[in-house]
């Protein structure tokens, strides 16, 4: 007990050495708090956002596994790719290798969502189908080179192809019409209207299973083309023009255009989401089981479509037990399960995680030039006292209580500093946070600018680079960083986390309480030494 | 029976010797002086005698046992008490600080109020009232000091006060003060052993032990 009393009259004693050593305390503690802040908060990002985030999940066909095994295989003895093996690539063995890519099924998709794992499972047809005279696609500017591009493409092969009847590719052809029309199985697919990301204006959306031909449209196709609730629509196959079919337009809705839309811009009258028509599975799977009956015998004026399942999970562990659980239910190796929404989310972390690993080692950087400052402090200070140390031991005060003494005096004065670098740290730590989180989020935008530049589509991006606009959540939309590798995904947009609302909490004050510890005790260790060395005769002999 | 014993003690300073086989009793209620000349080894025996410096050979009985079988730090608070020629008192303490600081090093039991109470009355019985008591030692002159550090060797009722030079640097009132003072002690059954070079000092004392330079 007099330990403490006494190392209390000594710190009050020797005011000035006290509190310069309270000060770079501060300073290592402000720093700290800072740091293990922005630490934290990275790690409560995570949590929450885990927390409250709706995760979805889709199977789809490992492309990029079928691209490197087209590739081991059509490499020849010395190891060379296709083209430079043989002269020019194998372009036949590809598209067989492409056709071969069978498309689950509903029964197939319904026996995955079997999985004890899922919370829900809804699905979605799409089909393509051009207007007629009457009822026309909204166009935009580049809508006039839009058939030019699309035959372009068809005859590049190059692979934007959403499946066909049975094969997924459908050889390669591009899928042509005006219109996406899109069949839900149930409400809960129509994720932009369960959002609030789409709303109905007029009408009232078709009802949940119907078979009838009821759709709904959106403000601007009914605009442009002078509809409302009520009127019918004509549909033909683009692959057959003769072929119609008569939608009930039931209702018209507002969609918010989003920043990241650039569907239209790439000149495809389909991919406009204005040009997108809605009903229910069951209608549009009638309306391609109609198509298959009257189709040739091939099949190719079929109309074709694609079949789409979502698979929604209550966390991230299901969804992760989910990833295994669906090849034991009899999943094929070749298909993969992916969710956009964990991808998103590992991306919105992006600056917030970069900056909290520059923390780490800031935080590091700082505790090691504090500790060896502290411990040069400890040894002017040692040194300077050691007539103290004499006298207190020639009294006999056992040197590990002397010692003891002195520890504590450092522990007590870190611990103080510490205390007012948390309460420092802690109102400092959001702002201080926010602002370099902004910069993090501004030089990730500017980076992805730069590659965009490089790209020559400063122009057409230039909207969608603009300094990123902050919405209420504290989230910035910005593009997706990696620019070159989401080139097929430009269409999605990051939200970066850009501010947080709180740092601080018990496990960075227990944090900060460790590190006055450990300072204590690296600098007290110096102490302990020296005082353990000291001789009370030698120093008392000396000063005499 | 001798409060303690040297036999035959030794001790050199690398290969210089200083003491050789000195052998004493000190007993309870006398004053013993230690005389000699500069560079005789008088301190280097009151260092040994507190247990600051252990002798090359020869035996320390404090009350017939060993002090090499007593704790060290034990025997230097509790045994015996020091008043060290420069007074070793610890200078941000206050007076009355560094006599309670005594008290708790040597374990003296009671409240923090009692020992202030008892160091306070330690004080006044050297000549310090209230005021020079609270004052740092710093600020206190040399014959306060002194009087310091004998009120800090007694507050922990020590049997043996051990003195380097405790007039060497007083005027003659406050070295009779000073003296009076270990007088009262040894009246009161202490063993007090002084080293001076004074020969008033030497007189007023029972016994002297005379160390002479070794050649």
């Amino acid at each position: 007990m007099y330990i403490i009393k006494n190392a209390l009259r000594c710190i009050g004693r020797s005011v000035g050495r006290n509190v310069l050593i309270g000060i770079i305390v501060l300073v290592i503690a402000v720093s700290s708090c800072i740091g293990l802040s922005i630490r934290q908060a990275s790690v409560n990002a995570r949590k929450e956002t885990l927390e409250g985030l709706s995760i979805t999940a889709s199977l789809s066909y490992d492309r990029q596994a079928l691209m490197q095994d087209f590739g081991g295989m059509n490499r020849g003895e010395n190891g060379q790719p296709p083209e430079k093996n043989n002269g020019e690539f194998d372009r036949d063995s590809f598209k067989d290798m492409m056709g071969e890519m069978e498309s689950l099924s509903l029964e197939e998709y319904e026996t995955y969502a079997s999985a004890s794992t899922v919370k829900d499972f809804y699905y979605t047809l799409t089909a393509y189908l051009n207007g007629t005279d009457d009822f026309q696609a909204v166009s935009n500017s580049l809508s006039d080179t839009e058939n030019t591009t699309q035959t372009e493409n068809q005859n590049a092969g190059f692979p934007m192809g959403q499946g066909g009847m049975g094969k997924m590719g459908g050889g390669m052809a591009m899928n042509t019409g005006d219109f996406t029309l899109i069949g839900y199985s149930s409400d809960t697919a129509m994720t932009d209207f369960a959002n609030g990301s789409a709303a109905i204006v007029e009408g009232a959306v078709f009802a949940e299973g119907t078979s009838d031909f009821d759709c709904i449209i959106s403000e601007e196709l009914a605009t442009y083309n002078e509809l409302c609730v009520g009127d019918e629509i004509t549909l033909v196959n683009p692959f057959k023009e003769d072929e119609e079919y008569n939608l009930n337009v039931v209702g018209v809705y507002e969609k918010a255009s989003e920043a990241g839309d650039m569907s239209s811009q790439f000149g495809f009258t389909m991919s406009d989401p204005a040009n997108e028509i809605y009903l229910s599975y069951n209608a549009l799977q009638s309306i391609a089981d109609s198509s298959l009956g009257v189709s040739n015998e091939d099949n190719t004026s079929a109309l074709r479509s694609s079949l789409n399942a979502t698979y929604t999970f209550a966390d991230v562990d299901a969804y992760e037990a989910f990833c295994e659980e669906v090849y034991t239910l009899g999943l094929d190796d070749n298909y993969t399960v992916s969710s956009s929404d964990i991808s998103a989310f590992e991306q919105s972390l992006i600056p917030l995680e970069t900056l909290s690993t520059m923390a780490f080692y800031f935080l590091l950087v700082i505790l090691i030039i504090g500790a060896v400052i502290l411990v040069v402090l400890n040894i002017f200070n040692i040194r300077e006292r050691k007539y103290e140390i004499g006298v207190l031991t020639a009294m006999g005060m056992k040197k590990g209580k002397v010692a003891l003494q002195f520890v504590t005096e450092i522990f007590l004065v870190t611990i103080c500093a510490v205390i007012l670098g948390i309460v420092i740290g802690g109102v400092s730590a959001v702002p201080v946070t926010n602002a370099l989180l902004e910069n993090q989020t501004t030089a990730q935008s500017q980076q992805s600018n730069r590659i965009a530049e490089n790209f020559g589509r400063e122009n057409s991006m230039g909207e969608m680079m603009a300094p990123p606009n902050m919405d209420n959540s504290g989230k910035q939309q910005v593009p997706q960083g990696g620019f070159m590798n989401r080139m097929p995904d430009m269409q999605s947009m990051t939200e970066y986390v850009t501010q947080i609302n709180s740092a601080m909490n018990l496990t960075v004050v227990f944090q900060m309480l460790l590190i006055a510890v450990c300072l204590t005790l690296v600098s007290g260790a110096v102490s302990m030494l020296f005082v353990m060395r000291y001789e009370p005769l030698r120093i008392l002999s000396n000063r005499d | 029976m001798a409060l303690l014993s040297l036999n035959c003690i030794s001790f050199s300073y690398g290969r210089t010797p200083v003491l050789k086989d000195i052998s004493m009793d000190f007993e309870q209620g006398k004053i013993y002086c230690i005389v000699g000349k500069s560079g005789a080894g008088k301190t280097t025996l009151l260092s040994i005698l507190s247990g600051l410096a252990v002798p090359d050979s020869g035996v320390i009985l404090y009350n017939g046992k060993d002090i090499k079988d007593i704790d060290k730090y034990e025997y230097r608070s509790k045994y015996i008490g020091v008043i060290f020629q420069s007074f070793n008192l610890i200078t941000k303490f206050t007076a009355l600080e560094n006599v309670v600081l005594s008290m708790d090093i040597a374990g003296v039991k009671g409240s923090q109020r009692d020992k202030k109470a008892k160091a306070l009355e330690l004080l006044k019985s050297v000549g310090l009232d209230e005021d020079e008591a609270n004052r740092r030692v710093l600020k206190l002159s040399g014959g306060q000091q002194q009087r310091v550090a004998i009120a800090r060797a007694l507050s922990y009722d020590a049997q043996i006060i051990l003195a380097d030079e405790p007039t060497g640097n007083l005027d003659e009132e406050t070295q009779n003060e000073i003296m009076e003072i270990f007088c009262t002690l040894a009246r009161q059954g202490k063993c007090v052993i002084l080293v001076s070079h004074s020969k008033r000092v030497a007189d007023s004392c029972d016994e002297c032990l005379t160390l002479s330079k070794i050649k």
